[in-house]
């Protein structure tokens, strides 16, 4: 049964509709990551799911409670992590989580907390003199102390180092392993492969496409880019290019220099007649690549939009 | 729920103690203001004395014998023992070495006895003083010369509801504790602003705390630190300067606590609309610059011009600073209408600044971004 339910929600801000319809829902121990450019209609849609915006039309409804009616029930089991992290600035980490904790029934227990955020040595610095990513951790912290099913990162790892970033990345990947639920946002493609059991992308409002990262990769066309380039220079990439074109499986070829772009659909079986014909010609290959499929590319196709992080 | 309210409360005690701007503002800020307005006006004696000096051109009988007559009276320092020249004295009065100069009569000027002053001064209180005393002697030697004993005389005394003679001390370190309350309530609601500002407030919306319990547990950590206030104030003024203090202790504690209130409130009123934290601060300080110099803070409403009276009676702190002083001074309020009165005017401002900032913060919807 899904934890959470969404159907056709819909949100405008004077003649803006920044939210038009939009719907899914999330089983319990899943990694939801809504994904698009910025102004995608990312936080409005967690906002709205968070009950802090009403929306115009639709329905929301968490683990079988809606916010008309079981507000604070719901406010228990949901932990929230917002895109501003505000906390209280002149007292410690410990001091934050230990506070937020008596706001609830069930806390779970603040050092517990800080060894998942990785704080535990850090926990009696005032929260003014963090660092970003510190914050950040902290921030999550907050959203997790209550113990909560599920929880809201609205773009965590936005602004940070990439060693800060993936400090991020291992809390989310453990709070999976406890088995609960977050529903994500980010505009970092890598953050939303690496993470996401299932990813929703975002553009302009709507839902463009909505499943695991495997399968909207596949559901692209199967060709993909193999790289050559030649020790002995564009003669040999021109003489190889030749030879290849040829082949039915191979969709298209390109030249740059003494490196050969070949777009097939069975890239095992052009590069092994490839490697058949440089061998028996003699031409002597200095790099091969095989170029992987990723969210990014799942992006371009259905939003016809280059990604910019 | 208590739990919860003890860890708000010790949550704003560390964020207020914390923060190097609450004890300027509160601790440093009234105790140097004190200290400064304690040694200006309250340092000095409250006797009249005038800097004089005598003109006499004509060394007659009766002008000697004026001058001998006047040399007496205590509240005149000759600045030399003889007459001088008409010249002379003009020199020091435009040179500020006297106050003015007395000019004896002489056949040339009929029996005129003449006062002299810059004229840059004439409004002073001290050349008001020198006219009066002058006046009296002239009515008193008039008087000896058609030989009448006068009828009527005025003997003056101050009195004073209190148990003992108040003097400019014991107001002023009232006034500045009535003060030192008022700006903290004042002030005291940037934490609003900032929480507003920085999305804490938003956030602790997002959790199942009950932002009353947050205001209940604050608005006890600012009665805190008005009690220290109020000590510390006490303290210097009463060990430092010599006031004396006359503690009516139940008036005290209803008008301290009414105060705190109701200038919270004023506070909160003020956090509502204000959008930025200069916003805030500005406001607050005009509010609280107007209030301290219109409400008899420092001097007596009585001096006032006509038209700024009323202003003045609609101001809280006026109010504030009377049931203050009738709790800590004249120890005396609890039973008379007065101090009730004045209570009520305070609670009228702090129950609707309450009301409309409440409306106002419900009218925004809290836009805590």
């Amino acid at each position: 049964m899904a934890l959470l339910e969404v159907t056709g929600l819909s949100k405008s801000f004077g003649a803006v509709q920044a939210v038009k319809n939009i719907s899914f829902s999330v089983k319990a121990g899943e990694v939801f990551t809504i994904i698009g450019p910025n102004g995608a209609g990312k936080t409005t849609t967690l906002e709205m799911i968070e009950g802090l915006l009403p929306p115009d039309n639709g329905a929301i409804d968490i683990d079988g409670l809606t916010w008309e009616k079981h507000r604070e029930q719901i406010k228990i089991k949901i932990g929230i992590q917002p895109q501003s992290s505000a906390m209280y600035e002149l007292l410690t980490i410990e001091e934050n989580l230990d506070l937020f904790a008596s706001f609830y029934p069930n806390p779970k227990e603040v050092a517990e907390v800080l060894e998942m955020i990785n704080l535990t040595e850090h926990r009696n610095k005032r929260v003014k003199s963090l660092s970003g990513g510190q914050r950040q951790r902290l921030a999550i912290g907050l959203a997790i102390i209550s113990n909560p099913q599920i929880i809201f990162l609205d773009e965590p790892t936005t602004g940070l180092d990439p060693q800060a970033r993936r400090n991020i990345w291992d809390i989310i990947l453990k709070w999976k392993e406890s088995g609960k639920t977050t529903i994500l946002t980010t505009h970092y493609m890598e953050e939303a492969e690496v993470l996401s059991d299932r990813v929703c992308i975002v553009d302009q409002g709507l839902i463009v496409a909505i499943d695991t990262t495997a399968n909207l990769i596949e559901q692209l066309s199967n060709e993909r880019e193999v790289r050559l380039s030649f020790v002995d220079g564009e003669a040999s990439a021109r003489t190889a290019k030749q030879y290849i074109s040829q082949e039915p499986t191979v969709v298209n070829t390109k030249l740059e220099g003494s490196t050969l772009h070949i777009w097939t659909i069975q890239p095992e079986e052009t590069l092994y007649k490839l490697f058949g014909f440089t061998q028996d010609n003699g031409l002597r290959v200095e790099q091969v690549a095989i170029r992987e499929k990723s969210l990014e590319d799942v992006f371009i196709h259905f939003t016809g939009k280059e990604w910019r992080d | 729920m208590f739990t919860q309210f003890m860890k708000l409360f010790s949550v704003n005690l560390k964020s207020m103690f914390r923060e190097k701007q609450v004890w300027f503002w509160n601790i440093f800020f009234p105790i140097i203001l004190m200290v400064i307005f304690m040694v200006i006006f309250a340092g000095g004696s409250n006797e009249f004395k005038a800097k004089v000096a005598l003109v006499d051109v004509e060394h007659s009988e009766m002008s000697t014998q004026m001058a001998d007559q006047l040399s007496s009276i205590p509240m005149f320092e000759w600045n030399s023992e003889e007459p001088v020249s008409i010249e002379q004295a003009n020199e020091w009065i435009l040179s500020d070495d006297i106050d003015a100069a007395i000019l004896l009569p002489n056949a040339s000027n009929g029996n005129e006895l003449k006062l002299i002053y810059n004229q840059e001064n004439e409004s002073s209180a001290t050349i008001q003083g020198i006219k009066g005393i002058i006046n009296e002697f002239i009515v008193q030697a008039n008087w000896a010369v058609i030989g009448v004993e006068p009828t009527f005389v005025v003997e003056s005394q101050a009195i004073s509801s209190a148990g003992h003679t108040i003097n400019y001390k014991d107001f002023l370190l009232t006034g500045m504790i009535a003060m030192a309350i008022a700006q903290g309530g004042l002030f005291g609601m940037i934490e609003m602003v900032e929480m507003r500002k920085t999305g804490l407030l938003r956030r602790l919306k997002m959790t199942p705390v009950r932002l009353g319990l947050n205001a209940a547990a604050a608005l006890l950590v600012r009665i805190l630190l008005a009690i220290v206030q109020i000590v510390l104030l006490s303290l210097i003024g009463v060990f430092g300067f010599g006031a004396t203090l006359n503690i009516d202790i139940p008036t005290l504690i209803v008008a301290f606590i009414i105060g705190v209130l109701a200038f919270n409130a004023l506070g909160y009123l003020i956090s509502s609309f204000s959008k930025t934290l200069e916003a805030y601060m500005g406001i607050s300080n005009i509010a609280s610059f107007l209030m301290i110099f219109l409400s008899g803070i420092f001097f007596p409403t009585s001096g006032f011009p006509d038209w700024l009276v009323p202003v003045s009676a609609i101001l809280p702190l006026t109010y504030f600073v009377d049931a203050l002083r009738d709790g800590m001074v004249y120890a005396s309020g609890f039973l008379t209408s007065k101090f009730w009165f004045g209570l009520m005017i305070v609670t009228i401002w702090g129950v609707v600044a309450y009301a409309l900032g409440t409306m106002l913060y419900r009218k925004s919807k809290i836009e805590t971004r």
